[in-house]
């Protein structure tokens, strides 16, 4: 999977909660801290990002439903790895 | 519209309601509806009520919000400071029951002053903590550089706006006390503007979502209460009693914005 379609389906899971601006915003900045750059992204930089976008979405959602959504994102990210 | 969605109208029904209800007072003082039934004492009385409903309500939500998230979330103590603030307001507007339901009257300076001043620095602080968190948390708040270009931007304004609005009241004869209240009102609000432009950033960032929600109410509560600071300046220090229906309706849209936002909040965090 590409840097650009991880970051498509998890902007696609957090934007009802925080909104596709801060959703591809916020995933963008992370993936340029974390050092993944466009390409292929490997499973272990996704866990990384995922690991990243929980802790900034533990503010607005609180860490249970913050856990769901990320545990949704990581399902929808293995959808689409499946569907390739 | 299911039962749950008329449940969840109805609040803003009503708060929609209220701001029409002292719109209309300040539009046709003179109507028979305010002549006759909704005379200034039933008016003040209202207000009164609907102010300490929102007030109480939303320290309870704020409260709860905070008790919601774990004990090392970074937004917790911002939900508490904010809790905190808006109980300080409420005793405060408490205090000032007594004499606006069975005299008529709001005294001024008062002890509620005490506490109004005293919700200034816990809002403010909520603020910058919630700010913080984001920061933190590696949302877009912007580089130093343009976070001190934002407040830069305001302190202009603030200059621009504020001091030829604010100067009228300053100049007025008077108790020295009613005096630096009055002006110390707006200039906390200018204050309270500081944290609240730079969260505009992110909240502007957050628009359509369940956050944006949030953010969207909370920083309407905020704006409406500046305009409800500057407005009371007028009316006190002026003696601009025509405002005085004016000043009503943007306090019971502030608090009732800002609970509103707290409990959307609130709603987030449960579901």
């Amino acid at each position: 999977m590409t840097t650009n379609e991880a970051v498509e389906v998890m902007a696609r899971v957090l934007a009802p909660y925080i909104g596709d601006t801060m959703a591809r915003s916020a995933t963008a900045a992370h993936c340029q801290k974390l050092g993944i750059e466009a390409g292929t992204v490997s499973h272990e930089q996704l866990e990384a990002l995922l690991g990243k976008l929980g802790g900034g979405l533990n503010i607005f959602l609180g860490r249970d439903r913050s856990a769901s959504v990320i545990a949704e994102a990581r399902s929808a990210l293995a959808a689409r790895e499946g569907s390739q | 519209m299911n039962g749950h969605d008329r449940r969840s109208a109805l609040p803003w029904l009503v708060l929609g309601l209220a701001a029409a209800l002292y719109a209309g007072w300040a539009t046709f003082p003179a109507s028979g509806l305010y002549a006759r039934w909704l005379t200034p004492h039933r008016l003040l009385v209202i207000a009164s009520t609907l102010k300490l409903v929102y007030l109480l309500a939303g320290a309870a939500w704020a409260f709860q919000c905070r008790d919601r998230l774990e004990a090392a979330n970074p937004a917790r103590p911002a939900w508490f400071l904010l809790s905190l603030g808006l109980l300080s307001t409420f005793v405060g507007q408490l205090s000032l029951a007594p004499f606006q339901l069975t005299r008529n009257e709001t005294p001024f300076p008062s002890v509620a002053d005490i506490w109004y001043v005293l919700s200034y620095p816990l809002l403010i602080a909520a603020l910058v903590v919630l700010l913080k968190a984001y920061r933190e948390a590696g949302f877009p708040t912007g580089s130093v550089a343009e976070r001190a270009a934002i407040l830069a931007g305001i302190g202009v304004i603030a200059a621009i706006v504020a001091v030829p609005i604010l100067r009228p009241v300053a100049g007025v004869e008077g108790a020295l006390l009613d005096r630096i209240l009055t002006v110390a009102y707006p200039v906390l609000d200018l204050v309270l503007l500081m944290p609240l432009a730079l969260l505009l950033r992110v909240a502007l960032r957050l628009r359509g979502s369940h956050a944006g929600e949030v953010w969207l109410l909370l920083l309407g509560g905020f704006v409406f209460l500046c305009a409800g600071d500057i407005l009371f300046a007028y009316f006190q220090s002026l003696g601009a009693r025509h405002l005085d229906p004016v000043v009503h309706a943007t306090y019971i849209l502030s608090y009732g914005l800002i609970a509103g936002g707290a409990h959307r909040q609130l709603e987030l965090l449960q579901a």
